[in-house]
């Protein structure tokens, strides 16, 4: 298993792009039909990386597409 | 397409990343009507500066590529950097120069240091609609033409490569030599480009960029947090009734 143990100095780079605190009331993940775990906003996953040392992805959607193959 | 409804590529993000999602105003005129659509991954640290990028949808193969690339580049740079950050900065903007000559065999020299962005107050900005500043026009490095260590056999065979891939168009380049050539780029190789300057940025910072540089679309919004990232399922992937 690939661990990222070392990523937390990361966080200490500089100033953050992200106020990171933990939210209060952590949202449950929801896949929204792809194989993807997602939290809620990138505020928390990037509270949550920092808790479990692993990285942050983020999608950024536009429009209104109806088309799932563009997922 | 469909990288992320693949299983493999659900298995390694979930291992390896927290996911999360907003949604950005963007739209093309195509004849006299707005259209838009797109999508743009941002692989980042833990504080939210970027890493690298994913522009516009990709096959589950090249995404799971180039997450597995994020991962492996994160801890090689942290254990030549040693915890020092901008040892790490140096060291991911050089990987990104180095991914961009191996997949295309194209040279850029990678940018260190800073480059000072511009201010809200500045016309270097992409604007929303009624001109209100969103993000910096980030400038890339240029492209110097064919890595030189490269064989033509090899170079060739990396812009055919590169041609298959989305987003492929001809840019032209100056080479060492002076003489004006044009050569294959795409979507990802543009991206290699940008982040061989700007990887570390905020998401903020570059998302305008990505969207009108590198996907051909504008920006009409600043990212804003949303409950459903993909307006025709719910939550739980249950396909919804159009409105």
């Amino acid at each position: 298993m690939r661990t990222l143990s070392t990523l937390a100095v990361l966080a200490l780079l500089a100033g953050p792009a992200f106020t990171i605190d933990l939210p209060t009331k952590p949202t449950t993940c929801a896949r929204h039909g792809t194989t993807i775990d997602f939290v809620g906003s990138p505020k928390e996953a990037a509270a949550r990386a920092k808790k479990d040392e692993k990285l942050v992805l983020v999608l950024h959607i536009s429009g209104h597409f109806e088309d799932a193959s563009l997922t | 397409m469909g990288a992320l409804t693949d299983a493999k590529v659900g298995a390694f993000v979930n291992e390896n990343f927290v996911t999360s999602y907003q949604k950005v105003g963007t739209f093309k005129i195509v004849g006299n009507n707005k259209q838009g659509g797109n999508v743009a991954s941002y692989f980042c640290a833990p504080d939210g500066r970027v890493l690298h990028c994913v522009a516009g949808p990709v096959d589950a193969a090249t995404f799971l590529n180039e997450a597995k690339w994020v991962v492996d580049t994160v801890l090689a740079a942290n254990k030549t950097s040693k915890g020092e950050g901008a040892k790490f900065k140096e060291l991911f903007r050089k990987a990104h120069a180095e991914k961009l000559r191996n997949d295309t065999g194209l040279k850029v020299e990678p940018i260190t240091w800073d480059i000072e962005t511009t201010t809200d107050q500045d016309a270097l900005q992409y604007k929303d609609p009624s001109g209100r500043p969103l993000a910096p026009k980030l400038p890339a490095p240029p492209i110097d033409g064919p890595d030189v260590r490269l064989t033509d056999k090899e170079f060739n065979a990396r812009q055919q490569r590169a041609n298959g891939a989305p987003g492929a168009r001809l840019e032209a380049c100056v080479g060492q030599g002076g003489e004006v050539r044009k050569v294959v780029v795409n979507n990802q190789a543009i991206v290699h480009q940008l982040l061989a300057a700007h990887s570390m940025q905020k998401i903020e910072t570059m998302y305008g960029t990505v969207f009108e540089n590198i996907l051909g679309e504008k920006v009409s919004t600043k990212p804003v947090d949303v409950v459903r990232p993909f307006s025709w399922v719910d939550q739980d992937g249950k396909r919804l009734q159009k409105e």
